[in-house]
């Protein structure tokens, strides 16, 4: 846009007796607009773009403790990738990760739709419960991961106690130990923090559903499984499509529950591509390597990337608005 | 069967599963707080569980409350720094991206978009690397800058479809009133736009409140040290000590469960809007 054709156009739709003072000073305006946007824009690069473009950087270089001093390091092509790849435990944590997103999503989903029919009926607690419910989402992760570590403990564990108490096990079970019920731990663990945001977003998704639809739907004769999968479900399809997209990308990225939980362990057993990634830079110091792990688990979050997009594309402008 | 008891029955039946549904939720919370007073022998390596202990102690806290309270501190300055570095850099910004048509608009909104997705431990790495050569490792300002990297986008995102959604008369008349695009700011967008406002701030305080993966990759813990750097030093490889832990997990957690009581729709609308709205 020209500096002439700027005023110009602003005094079409407010008529001319409002824009004659803009008119006369634009740049002044022009420059005042960006201002409210500079500190953004500067936050941006310096949080999001430098970081990216400086790991990609590092995967391609012979890192050491000794080059950290340095903002450069030797070329290395692409060995950072191939050795780090090459690791079984490198390639078993990718593919947990998309284990551990896909479960955590399917179950993430299944109980808080439950929940969300639920808080949609009426009874008397349904406003306290529905506020109570938010508490797990609320809790710094790594005291949630801190606190499910103390319950799923070998001994004196809550969870085992439970188990036992209802003559499910014999023997309590070595949570901490085996690397499937390690696992399992996590994806439990991961579930009870997410069912709260599935909850809450469906639950207002049900909110908006017309009643008279679903009236209708009764009247003509349709059961409430028919009236849940034939008019309640398409309406609020695009909410689960959104809740899944920001529930994958909030599970890929799980960090803080691991390392509070088992720390990867036991023996990487339920290492994600996030931990992995933090041990080679920061417990091997294999800058270069983790920065590989890194643009692994950046490719897989940038998947997201359009579809989010996508799922908000009248925000971009906010013409619907 | 009348309509009314079917109606009652349903209520009744709802009533027990969202109490079952609760327990089940609320259960791990209920077991923090009651381990904070219960001494480290009873919690680890002891026989059994118990869900009500027979003996009850105050020493966890004594030790959290003489030892802790820097680390608590610590904790308050990083969630109210990301809170105010935050606001200062969304709000403005969102009030330009909802009055302003830029050109690049929509590149900028899609920016935010997937600044939103980008895992914390990409930025952890490469910011560790490069604070070395600025000298922001162990600083407060380095950590609060970092932990501001998840509030800014959700912020401005948040702020923005709240923006939108004012009354253009309102902005219009300013105008038309000779106000300054600043005094409209101020005056007429800041207190329309006042509970998104809170939202956020809401959201950025426990954002940095609660950050562990910033205060693990780019603190030593030599100079200050936040309350969940503290818990996962307290249960190591070399110590287990369950029932300090817990009481200070105890005062972790307090920031939310006193938002969750005294400022609970601000919450519930942050997830709404923030997700649904973009």
């Amino acid at each position: 846009m020209s500096q002439t054709s700027a005023p110009a156009q602003q005094a079409t739709p407010s008529g001319t007796k409002t824009a004659l003072p803009r008119a006369a000073r634009p740049r002044l305006y022009r420059a005042l607009r960006w201002a409210f946007l500079l500190p953004a824009l500067a936050y941006l690069i310096f949080a999001f773009a430098i970081p990216i473009i400086y790991n990609l950087v590092l995967s391609f270089e012979q890192t050491s403790p000794a080059t950290i001093s340095h903002l450069t390091a030797p070329w290395a092509g692409l060995s950072n990738y191939t050795t780090t790849l090459k690791d079984p435990t490198a390639d078993s944590a990718i593919i947990r990760t998309f284990s551990f997103t896909v479960l955590s999503l399917l179950f993430q989903f299944i109980i808080g739709f439950a929940l969300a029919l639920l808080f949609n009926l009426r009874f008397p607690l349904r406003r306290f419960a529905r506020s109570l419910i938010l508490v797990p989402w609320l809790l710094p992760l790594l005291v949630t991961g801190t606190i499910f570590k103390f319950l799923f403990q070998l001994e004196a564990g809550a969870v085992n106690q439970i188990l036992s108490d209802l003559h499910l096990i014999t023997q309590p079970i070595g949570f901490e130990l085996s690397p499937s019920w390690a696992y399992v731990t996590v994806l439990i663990t991961n579930i009870w923090i997410g069912v709260p945001f599935f909850t809450v977003l469906l639950y207002s998704a049900l909110q908006d559903v017309p009643p008279d639809l679903l009236d209708a739907a009764r009247i003509d004769g349709a059961g409430a499984w028919r009236r849940l999968t034939k008019v309640t479900l398409p309406i609020i399809r695009p909410v689960i499509e959104v809740v899944f997209v920001l529930g994958f990308v909030f599970t890929i990225k799980v960090f803080d529950v691991v390392i509070g939980l088992t720390n990867g362990g036991p023996a990487n057993s339920t290492q994600l591509i996030a931990t992995w990634a933090y041990n080679l830079s920061f417990q091997e110091f294999e800058y270069g390597a983790g920065a590989a792990m890194n643009t692994v688990l950046l490719l897989i979050a940038l998947v997201a990337a359009p579809l989010y997009i996508w799922l908000n594309r009248q925000t971009l402008r906010g013409d619907s608005l | 069967m009348t309509a009314v008891t079917r109606r009652r029955l349903i209520a009744g039946a709802a009533s027990v599963a969202a109490l079952a549904a609760l327990v089940i939720l609320l259960f791990p919370l209920y077991a923090v707080v009651v381990a904070s007073f219960e001494t480290n022998s009873q919690l680890f390596g002891a026989s059994h569980y118990s869900f009500w202990p027979a003996t009850w102690t105050l020493s966890n806290y004594s030790v959290v409350l003489s030892q802790q309270g820097s680390h608590v501190l610590s904790s308050l300055i990083v969630g109210a720094g990301t809170t105010l570095l935050t606001l200062a850099i969304a709000v403005p910004a969102a009030h330009a991206l909802a009055r302003y048509r830029f050109r690049v608009t929509a590149i900028l909104v899609g920016s935010l978009l997937v600044a939103q997705i980008l895992p914390s431990i990409v930025i952890a790495n490469s910011l560790f690397l490069v604070y070395h050569r600025l000298h922001l490792l162990n600083s407060y300002p380095g950590l609060i800058l970092a932990d501001a990297s998840y509030a800014v986008p959700f912020g401005t995102l948040v702020l923005r479809a709240f923006m939108l959604g004012l009354p253009r008369d309102v902005l219009a008349a300013a105008r038309v009133d000779g106000a300054s695009e600043w005094l409209t700011f101020t005056r007429v967008v800041l207190p329309m736009a006042r509970s998104a406002v809170i939202t956020v701030a809401l959201f950025a305080f426990l954002n940095g409140w609660g950050d562990f993966i910033f205060a693990l990759t780019l603190l030593n813990g030599n100079t200050f040290e936040p309350v969940t750097l503290s818990i996962y030093t307290y249960i190591g490889e070399f110590s287990q000590n369950w029932g300090e832990a817990m009481a200070l997990a105890v005062f972790a957690v307090l920031p939310a469960a006193m938002l969750l009581i005294a400022a609970q729709r601000y919450i519930a609308a942050g997830l709404t809007v923030g997700s649904v709205k973009g």
